[in-house]
């Protein structure tokens, strides 16, 4: 009699497809299968994310090491009754030549992967304790009770971790600063603010695997010698709420944290923290004001929190996918973590992808991957087969880069002498569709919302900032801009009080270094190439490609586009608002942007 | 504290370890120029106007905020040098554009640094710059009747929904630290009028002129009085309604609670 074990992704992207109701539709047709005529087991899991979000509900079959996509409930009876047999081959994934992927270890968006911070999320009950435990869960806190702090810091140190927060600053060091203090009262703290928009990582970790946060915080304190800690959680995320506290309780039932860690003598309390709901609350500083019931406002950074944090008190921060990974490190020794990387780049790192990329979702790879094979590779290339133009990483004070820098691997020191930053991990993939100005102005106008408005160069630089890149979507630029741009951005860079501030005109200062050209379309010729700006812009029909299948027709919404028979349509220019329908409506390229002439 | 030396503009400067750094620049006569910072409420940076490079000896200098940066044994700053003072024109063009009809310090600083405002105001009657100094003001003296609201762009200071603030004792500590003159404060026939809102002011007991609104006189006598939370001194020691002349001929000792002007 085999066993078989289905995982159904319950990580929220999955969950707003539906996949609660995968779940029990699976349940309920395995019970009836359960009649003694049928000699196979099953179990439906809720697990946390699979990864591959863009193709959820995801499914996936164990022991067979079978994955189904886009599932749905009326699926659930085939599933079963497919068991031990051969898989529902309409749900597999279909590679690019037409050919089906079983699973995981053949489909191209798992290649090069490597599972360390997400080792558990997808495989695992994230509310089963047990299931954390039957895959070595809390055994590199066993470990760490019987080691010397002294012992803990040296092998985060010798992994080369470093802060997969934003800043990358190493690990180890900041445990050891910590340590060090004078002042023994001192406290831990779990960053899980996650406020970029478009990453999802720690939410999903937080979600898939809270176990492992819990662990690896536990790990910090015990190194740092703290008794308390602290999870602060972006307010948004109630499935991560809801699962760090049961696990938390969980963990302290079964006296893992408490009075006495796991029967050591040693005492550890957590609590969990609801987060601000500003973008800059994720701000270590900022955080901590928030978390001590202050204003979420960032200060000065000349005394650190590891000598100066929570109430005046020596405090290490660390962000969830960081603290995920340390158990891995005390468990697996340094090695696991330092053998993969490049340069000052060591482990894995998670990446949020999305955008114009065919197959976007959560993946992990090795510090020193290329942008290329994460776009390509593991994502597929871009949706609908467009060229690629430019990919924006580390969310929305990082910066974008060009085709031309495709083969430049991620890692600490190469996007950020690049004009970028690895920052928390998030990928924005643009196809030539994407225009550079108003995705500079998008990325500023959000960091002008989100400034806390404390210092002068964020709140009123930023604020110039979006009024210029405004004026030259709207056709009024004047090469006069591009300087005011480099010298506000120079202004908020050096002159900022905190890293939003530091880092908000990387948008600007990296299109402008790479996209150059765009700007001075915009500027000079009053146009706007991508088709994107829509006061410089209206559409026309190319005659030789028109099929006059009469699509674009339909999708307009001014109804300025004419046809009739098999005569090539036309679109009034007049008429025209630019809104792009007609464009994404024909399937033979067929329309294109012109320049809109002054009436 | 320890006694150090640090270097500022070739100058060597005895101080602690751990003084700000705008503060040991001021004791050795070397200006550096600030809008959000006061010496009884320290701790704010957010003007960024007192920025200075600084660094230790051969490891390159970094652009720093002088007012909160501590300094430490070997420290070598510039305050004025190219770039430092290419940031200060840009943040006063930015900040003259904030607040067009900003006077006092504001105004003083932009005529040294040759600046106008090259932007369009949003606001052209607005004097505020955000500086924080008058709710940090209000805040030290425990009544916190204004403070910033919103966030980001859209940042202002005032009182609650803008009405006529309950806490307010019409001290006017608020208007005294503001460097821009922001902050309306008459007064005419015995009467002050600051935050739209009319306090009574008390006759000095000497010359009779009149000096401090009477709930500042009351609130005083609750914390410091006789009676007050924080005990007898040093509210005993003088009375709050003798106007600062009258008070220098006729008392000498002044432990004032609060902060002096800047
Ligand atoms: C505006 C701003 C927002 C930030 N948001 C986050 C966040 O949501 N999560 C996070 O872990 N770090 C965030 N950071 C970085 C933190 O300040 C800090 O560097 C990090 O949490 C430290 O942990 P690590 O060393 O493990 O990366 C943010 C930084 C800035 C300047
Ligand atoms: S840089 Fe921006 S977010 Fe940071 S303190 Fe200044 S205003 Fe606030
Ligand atoms: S009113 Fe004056 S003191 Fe208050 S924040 Fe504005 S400029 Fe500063
Ligand atoms: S005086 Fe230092 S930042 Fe304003």
């Amino acid at each position: 009699m085999s066993t078989h074990t289905i995982r159904v992704c319950c990580g929220t992207g999955c969950i707003a497809n539906g996949s609660r109701g995968v779940a029990a539709a699976l349940r309920e047709a395995a019970a009836r299968a359960g009649a003694p005529a049928v000699s196979v087991e099953t179990q439906v899991k809720a697990t946390g994310c699979h990864g591959f979000c863009a193709k959820g509900p995801v499914v996936a079959v164990d022991p067979d090491g079978i994955s189904y996509y886009q599932v749905k409930e009326s699926d659930a009876e085939e599933i079963v009754a497919s068991l031990g047999g051969a898989p529902v081959e309409r749900l597999l994934f279909r590679r690019e030549d037409g050919t089906f992927a079983r699973g995981e270890a053949d489909n191209p968006f798992y290649e090069g992967q490597v599972k360390i911070a997400l080792r558990n999320v997808g495989k695992i009950d994230p509310l089963s304790l047990g299931d954390y435990r039957a895959r070595g869960g809390y055994e590199a806190l066993e470990k760490a009770l019987a080691m010397a702090p002294e012992d803990i810091i040296a092998e985060v140190e010798k992994s080369g971790l470093r802060g997969r927060g934003g800043a990358g600053f190493p690990t180890g060091t900041k445990w050891r600063s910590c340590a060090a203090c004078e002042e023994t009262q001192r406290y831990v703290v779990c960053n899980g603010d996650e406020g970029d928009p478009g990453a999802f990582m720690d939410g999903y970790i937080m979600e898939g695997d809270p176990h492992s946060v819990i662990e690896g915080l536990a790990i910090c304190a015990l190194a740092v010698g703290a008794e308390e800690g602290f999870f602060y959680i972006r307010d948004e995320y109630l499935v991560a709420l809801d699962h760090m506290a049961r696990a938390l309780a969980d963990a302290e039932a079964a006296g893992i944290l408490g009075d006495s860690v796991l029967g050591s003598g040693r005492r550890l309390r957590f609590e969990i923290v609801r987060g601000g709901g500003a973008f800059v609350c994720g701000e270590s500083t900022a955080l901590m004001a928030s978390i001590e019931g202050r204003v979420g406002e960032p200060r000065a950074k000349y005394i650190r929190s590891v000598q100066k944090g929570l109430w005046d008190k020596p405090t290490v921060l660390n962000n969830v996918e960081t603290l995920a990974t340390v158990p891995v490190i005390l468990k697996e020794g340094y090695e696991a973590v330092q053998e993969l990387g490049v340069g000052r780049s060591r482990g894995t790192k998670t990446f949020a992808m999305v955008g114009k990329v065919k197959n976007g979702g959560l993946v992990e790879v090795p510090m020193g991957t290329t942008i290329r094979q994460l776009v390509f590779g593991n994502g597929g290339g871009i949706a609908g087969g467009r060229p690629f133009k430019s990919i924006q990483t580390g969310g929305p004070s990082g910066g974008c880069l060009p085709e031309s820098l495709l083969d430049l691997p991620v890692d600490y020191e190469s996007l950020d002498a690049n004009g970028t930053m690895v920052g928390s991990g998030g990928m924005i993939v643009m196809d030539d569709r994407n225009c550079m100005v108003d995705v500079a102005k998008y990325y500023v106008g959000f960091l002008a919302q989100e400034s806390c408005g404390k210092c002068t160069p964020c709140r009123e630089g930023l604020r110039h900032m979006h009024a210029i890149l405004t004026g030259i979507c709207e056709g009024k630029g004047t090469e006069a801009d591009i300087e005011r741009l480099e010298e506000l951005g120079f202004t908020l860079k050096e002159a900022s009080l905190c890293a939003l501030g530091k880092t908000a005109a990387n948008p600007v200062l990296s299109t402008l270094r790479y996209f150059k050209e765009e700007y001075l379309s915009h500027i000079q010729d009053g146009f706007c190439p991508a088709g994107v700006c829509r006061a410089l812009v209206v559409f026309g029909i190319d005659a030789e490609k028109c099929k006059a299948c009469g699509l674009c027709a339909g999708s307009c919404p001014a109804s300025c586009i004419s046809g009739e028979g098999k005569q090539p349509y036309e679109i009034d220019a007049a008429r025209c608002t630019a809104c792009g329908n007609c464009r994404k409506a024909c399937h033979f390229e067929a329309i294109h942007p012109e320049k809109r002439m002054a009436v | 504290m320890r006694s150090i030396t640090i270097t500022i503009n070739g100058i060597e400067c005895a101080c602690r370890a751990g003084d700000f750094v705008k503060e040991v620049a001021l004791a050795h006569g070397i200006a550096i120029p600030s809008l959000c910072h006061h010496s009884a409420l320290p701790g704010q940076a957010c003007c960024r106007l007192c920025i200075v490079e600084a660094g230790k000896p051969g490891k390159g200098k970094s652009v720093v905020t002088s007012c909160v940066f501590p300094a430490e044994a070997g420290l070598e700053v510039e305050t004025d040098t190219e770039k430092i003072r290419r940031l200060r024109t840009n943040i006063l063009e930015l900040l003259l554009d904030r607040a067009p009809l900003g006077g006092g310090a504001l105004a003083g600083f932009a005529s040294e640094y040759g600046v106008t405002d090259p932007y369009t105001p949003e606001h052209p009657d607005e004097k505020c710059i955000l500086c924080g100094l008058c709710v940090k003001a209000c805040e030290k003296l425990g009544n916190s009747a204004i403070s910033t609201m919103m966030r980001g762009i859209e940042k202002k200071v005032g009182t609650a929904r803008d009405l006529p603030a309950e806490d307010c004792i019409g001290c006017a500590a608020c208007a005294k630290v503001c460097p821009t003159g922001k902050i309306a404060c008459t007064e005419a026939g015995g009467v002050r009028t600051i935050w739209e809102q009319e306090f009574a002011l008390l006759p000095c007991p000497v010359c009779g002129k009149p000096h401090i609104t009477g709930r500042e006189y009351d609130w005083l006598k609750a914390r410091f009085g006789a009676d007050g939370d924080a005990g007898g001194t040093p509210f005993d020691a003088f009375d709050p309604r003798i106007c600062p002349e009258c008070r220098r001929r006729t008392s000498s000792a002044h432990a004032g609670t609060l902060p002096a002007s800047p």
